[in-house]
């Protein structure tokens, strides 16, 4: 039965993608842009060569962790819906550690240091929300949200002052000492070691949530709250600790993408990173293992709609269309889905009555 | 007899899970009390919100003064002169009587003075102590009733269909209920009284419908009312005879030893009413302490407060000879504290979650499954099944969600738990509420054998005779207050129900005078 | 002095959106329904606002257009939740993804590459006689446009139609308890549903306002969390009308000291700080204020098995 239920689960949310991509192609002959030929493009060049392919892999891996981080949340019934503050935080911290000490000390240390750095960032942001949320009962996912502006309004001041470039041009800062880049593990490919800390948090997630005492609280809590107070186990507590938790990985993914794609701080990038998560997070049903191809299919439609508009007039604005009808389409399809299972209940206790 | 007021005609209604009626026909005269009688999931409510619109039937007919209708929500319903009170009031408690009494029943601009005098002039003429003004909130259970029965009458009903109204009334309120439904029909209108509890059956109705499984299995006429037995009427409605429980008897308890001591115990929120004042009693070893009382009255602050969910304003609470009284929860399951609590789903289970995970719920912080913060699914898998077997719990396996099990399976799963985790002491809130008559018995069994282990006992409960069966001491709650500890022999269902309306001995006699 | 009467001007008038998306989010609110999908009814408004008033060359249409698309992206919103029981915050998440790709897509489509970004004229200032000339209030509230006087008389018509109205009697029980409701014979689903579309029509006139009336152009970060403030201010003014207004005012100021010290461009001054100020606002007021009248199943869905 929970086979089945798997089952329906993969078939559908694949219905919904499909959907969802068709919805997006329909509109591209208005910029005569031949749909057919637009996907053909989209798969044949997308994996026409290993560098592009890498493109995905490198899209993918801050993807899932963002995904992580609402998902996390999600466990908990909590919405922590500024993952994208909590990423700016990441890459703030990840940047700064990395300017002041790279070349100073062995670039494995400082790599370390600034992952640290960048994950106590975003904890503490996560932190908190939490708090507020737990001592103030503010409502979470206004704060968080909010809180993303906050940050994105601190990073250009801090990007126009102490972090900006030796040259005083623009707002971004130095290059990083290359001894702090992330390794590239890809020959041929820009793939850094960002994707392999992805899956490792990924499964890290899951194991946390699902084989310890810490994630498993965490989870009751989301569940039913005033079940977990009536157990011995505070809810406000495992408030703070999911968002500080889930504002660490998505402070991780600000390492991942500083020190292992961007090798720099620079203002307004990866804006929609946060709600991607979301998305991503959705797609997976909240399960940390299947975020890593939700993460994946975004990384995809990014990297395929990039390559589209290279080669033809489609503009890089299909790239949202396409993941939010997909969205739309997957959500929608767990009501369908849902309702199918309803009735096919029904039918069964129709035959088993018969039976009888 | 002419055409019945309301004829129902094979009705069957199929929820996705359950096939909850089952070619049902009955009638309702006009002028007549008419109790529908069967346990929890019998199908009672489900057809009569079928006739008031709330659900749609499945197949079947509603011929309604002989002609037939087809009734597709309550609005439809109330157009025809029928109102139904359900067990869970259908009051919005943010809202003023009077908002509550026309919502759904007035146009345009609305002049609150004049809507609250007319309706303070309604409940006037039926004598119900109901404030026009006051918010819903703020109003006890006894009086929302009143608010409940003022919306039917203001809609002019002239069939009335009561879901189990007496469940949270006083006995001495029930008896107010039954004088106010005897006037209601002398005027020319029905009631359709639901209920499983077969002694009001018996006082106050006309003619009383049987039902089981979903089907109806048995109908008692006018003439046969008057001269029925319980033991008859229990044995139509469960089919089956009930093991009779052994009545506690006169047992000294004295000399054991007191192994739950409550002191002085007061619990009062700052610029609130006491919700508990000055509560002291205590529980011996293999003992059961009963708390009767209408709910409502402190019970489940009481039991709240001795587990730990509460802050006590003053007082001390002892267990084994040790002070817990400023102890968290998760303390307190360390000593051996068990706590069946009165609203399952909403604290004592994870719907969503298996039954393994339920079961290891309130262990998460203690050692037996767990280890450097790491769960020994394995062993919980299994502990798991031993309890499916031992308690014979209707479930497949461990995998299935606890929210997919029927009611009474559930709180085998919760009693399962409780017990297991209540070494020293075990309270059970209301155990046995929504349960079928099997399930309640197999409670009631587990409550006694758990006492022969020398656990102390606490039981909370608005059913008299579970309190009668089982306690062998019992106290009244009342307005957060204790009205007194008797032994179980001592009382009377009368006195008893004297006490829960807060009426002391004392006072009683005044007025004798 | 001259100085502050304009910025209090220039805050009445950025406050004009903010009010309006927050009474939209006032009457959805009130039934159980929170609006998520603000911050996209707000921009598609926006949009729409804005290529009907360029290819009409009048600024009505415009707003009638950006109304339409309130409410079309509304009610797509609310299907998904009030029938299809879709989870409310996660959704609109969704629809803020669509919307975003939606009008740059179709910005592009209609308009193709610009080099310079196409203008309409804003919406004329309308001062009113006699009353403009009040020394102090008459410059700051009685010199603004057409739409910020609407907004004005809508506050004391949803209150009223919200306190001492059998519709919103009916609109209030839906959100405190829904099956009582049902139970006295109301359609939950449709009065919800009727009352996301409301909030998205007034939604959309907001987004409008800052295409119409503030810049006279689109970009696609005309919003950039402005939909979001008009929820909290929702919150934080109770789920009252009035309040929306006590707090779109409060907002407008700051929004206009953050625009004011941006425009000094002051080497010395953080300006960033300034530009965060609104939304800092929310997080302090939000923590602050008690929220005393949360209407009880706000953001519950109404599921009934049937």
């Amino acid at each position: 039965m929970k086979n089945n239920k798997t089952k329906d689960f993969i078939i559908w949310t694949i219905l919904a993608i499909v959907l969802g991509l068709f919805c997006s192609f329909v509109f591209l002959p208005m910029l005569d842009v031949n749909p057919i030929t637009a996907v053909s493009i989209m798969f044949k060049d997308t994996f026409s060569d290993t560098f592009t392919i890498g493109n995905i892999f490198i899209k993918t891996a801050p993807l899932i962790l963002t995904g992580l981080a609402f998902a996390f949340t999600y466990k908990a019934n909590l919405y922590n819906i500024g993952a994208q503050g909590q990423f700016y935080t990441g890459c703030i911290c990840a940047s700064a550690a990395s300017l002041a000490l790279g070349g100073k000390l062995p670039g494995v240390l400082v790599i370390l240091i600034a992952m640290i750095c960048s994950m106590l960032g975003g904890a503490m942001v996560g932190f908190i929300i939490g708090f507020l949320k737990a001592r103030f009962n503010a409502n979470e996912f206004l704060i968080s949200m909010m809180s993303t502006y906050v940050i994105t309004f601190m990073m250009q001041l801090l990007l126009r002052t102490v972090l900006q470039e030796s040259k005083h041009e623009y707002l971004k800062t130095d290059y990083l000492d290359s001894s702090t880049w992330l390794p590239k593990i890809i020959p041929g490919t820009s793939v850094s070691f960002g994707i392999v800390i992805a899956v490792i948090a990924a499964v890290g997630c899951w194991f946390l949530l699902y084989k310890t005492s810490i994630g498993y609280r965490i989870r009751v809590t989301g569940m039913n709250q005033e079940a977990a107070r009536m157990s011995g186990i505070n809810p406000k507590n495992q408030y703070m600790i999911a968002f500080a938790i889930s504002g660490a990985i998505a402070g991780l993914a600000g390492l991942v993408e500083v020190n292992g794609m961007q090798h720099m701080l620079l203002t307004g990038f990866d804006t929609d990173i946060g709600s991607y998560g979301i998305g991503i997070a959705i797609l997976a049903n909240a399960h940390p293992l299947g975020v890593i191809p939700a993460a994946l299919l975004f990384g995809f439609l990014q990297v395929g709609g990039t390559v589209l508009g290279h080669a033809s007039d489609a503009p890089a604005s299909v790239i949202d269309l396409m993941q939010g009808f997909v969205m739309l389409f997957v959500l929608m399809s767990f009501f369908f889905r849902r309702k199918i299972e309803l009735r096919r209940l029904k039918q069964q206790k129709i035959a088993g009555e018969e039976a009888v | 007899m002419g055409t019945p007021a309301i004829e129902l005609k094979n009705i069957t209604k199929r929820f996705a899970k359950v096939l909850a009626n089952d070619n049902v026909s009955m009638t309702i005269g006009e002028g007549e009390v008419v109790a529908l009688l069967g346990e929890n999931g019998a199908g009672k409510s489900t057809i009569m919100k079928i006739l008031y619109g709330l659900y749609h039937a499945t197949s079947g007919k509603i011929f309604i003064d002989g002609q037939e209708k087809v009734i597709t929500n309550p609005k439809e319903a109330m157009s025809l002169g029928i109102s139904m009170i359900q067990q869970h009031f259908s009051l919005v408690p943010a809202h003023t009587v009077t908002e509550n009494i026309i919502l759904g029943n007035c146009k345009g601009k609305i002049d609150y003075k004049a809507k609250e005098k007319e309706v303070q002039e309604l409940a006037d003429y039926y004598h119900f102590d109901v404030p026009a003004g006051e918010y819903v909130k703020n109003l006890t259970v006894g009086t929302q009733q009143k608010v409940e029965i003022l919306k039917a009458l203001y809609l002019k009903a002239r069939i009335l269909i009561m879901d189990e109204p007496t469940a949270v009334l006083t006995p001495q309120e029930s008896e107010t209920l039954m004088q106010f439904i005897r006037d209601y029909v002398a005027k020319g209108n029905s009631v359709v009284f639901i209920t499983h509890k077969m002694k009001e059956v018996i006082e106050v109705s006309d003619r009383i419908i049987v039902m089981r499984n979903g089907r109806v299995c048995g109908q008692i006429e006018k003439d046969e009312v008057a001269t029925i037995d319980e033991a008859t009427l229990a044995y139509k409605m469960i089919g089956h005879d009930l093991d009779e429980l052994q009545m506690p008897g006169e047992e000294d308890y004295s000399k054991r030893k007191k192994r739950v001591v409550v002191e002085h115990v007061s619990i009062q929120p700052k610029d609130q009413v006491a919700l508990l004042s000055d509560i002291s009693f205590d529980i011996h070893e293999g003992e059961v302490f009963g708390f009767a009382g209408v709910s409502g009255n402190g019970q489940q602050e009481l039991c709240e407060a001795l587990y730990g969910a509460r802050k006590l304003t003053s007082g001390k609470i002892m267990l084994d000879e040790e002070d817990i009284s400023t102890l968290s929860v998760k303390e307190r399951i360390k000593r051996g504290m068990g706590y069946v609590a009165s609203d399952r789903y909403r604290y004592g289970m994870v719907a969503d979650m298996s039954l393994s995970e339920n079961m290891l719920l309130k262990a998460s912080y203690l050692s037996r499954w767990i280890k450097h913060g790491i769960i020994n699914w394995k062993k919980v898998d299994e502990d798991t099944e031993t309890a499916i077997k031992d308690y014979t719990i209707k479930a497949p396996d461990h995998m299935i969600s606890a929210g997919s099990l029927s009611g009474g399976n559930q709180q085998k799963v919760v009693v399962a738990r409780e017990v297991d985790m209540g070494d020293s002491m075990i309270i059970f809130d209301q155990p046995t509420r929504g349960l079928d008559l099997g399930a309640i018995n197999y409670v009631h069994k587990t409550i006694l054998r758990e006492k022969e282990q020398g656990k102390s006992i606490l039981l909370v409960s608005t059913e008299l005779s579970e309190i009668f069966s089982l306690s062998d001491r019992i106290a009244v709650l009342y307005k957060g207050k204790i009205m007194g500890i008797y032994k179980n022999t001592e009382l009377t269902t009368e006195k008893i129900g004297l006490l829960m309306a807060g009426v002391d001995e004392k006072e009683e006699k005044h007025h004798e005078k | 002095m001259s100085n502050i009467i304009n910025l209090l001007t220039r805050a009445f008038f950025m406050s004009t959106p903010l009010i309006l998306g927050a009474l939209g989010e006032v009457i959805a609110e009130r039934t159980g329904m929170m609006v998520t999908a603000v911050e996209g009814i707000f921009l598609i408004g926006a949009w729409g606002g804005f290529i009907g008033a360029y290819l009409s060359g009048n600024l009505v249409i415009g707003f009638l257009v950006a109304m339409i698309c309130g409410i079309l992206v509304a009610m797509l919103y609310g299907v998904t939740t009030v029938y299809m029981n879709q989870h409310q915050i996660v959704m609109g998440t969704a629809i803020a993804i669509l919307t975003t790709g939606f009008c740059t897509f179709f910005y592009r489509v209609i308009f193709g590459v610009q080099t310079t970004p196409l203008k309409v004229e804003t919406l004329p200032v309308i001062a009113i006689p006699f009353l403009s000339e009040i020394p102090i209030i008459g410059p700051i509230v009685f010199s603004q446009n057409i739409v910020t006087y609407l907004t004005y008389l809508l506050v004391p018509v949803i209150f009223y139609v919200l306190f001492k109205t059998s519709l919103g009697l009916t609109l209030r029980s839906c959100g405190e308890s829904p099956e009582a409701a049902d139970a006295a014979g109301i359609n939950v689903r449709q009065v919800r549903f009727l009352a996301v579309a409301v909030a998205g029509c007034l939604g959309g006139v907001a987004g409008a306002y800052y295409s119409l009336c503030n810049v006279g152009m689109y970009t696609s970060e005309i919003i950039s969390g402005r939909g979001w403030i008009a929820f909290g201010i929702c919150f934080l003014g109770n789920w009252n009308p009035v309040g929306a207004l006590t707090f779109g005012i409060v907002f407008g100021i700051s929004d206009a000291i953050g625009v004011y010290v941006k425009a000094l461009g002051l080497a010395g001054l953080p300006s960033e700080l300034f530009s965060a100020l609104p939304y800092f606002l929310v997080i302090v007021l939000t923590v602050c204020r008690k929220q005393l009248k949360v209407p009880e199943k706000l953001g519950v869905n109404y599921i009934k098995e049937n």
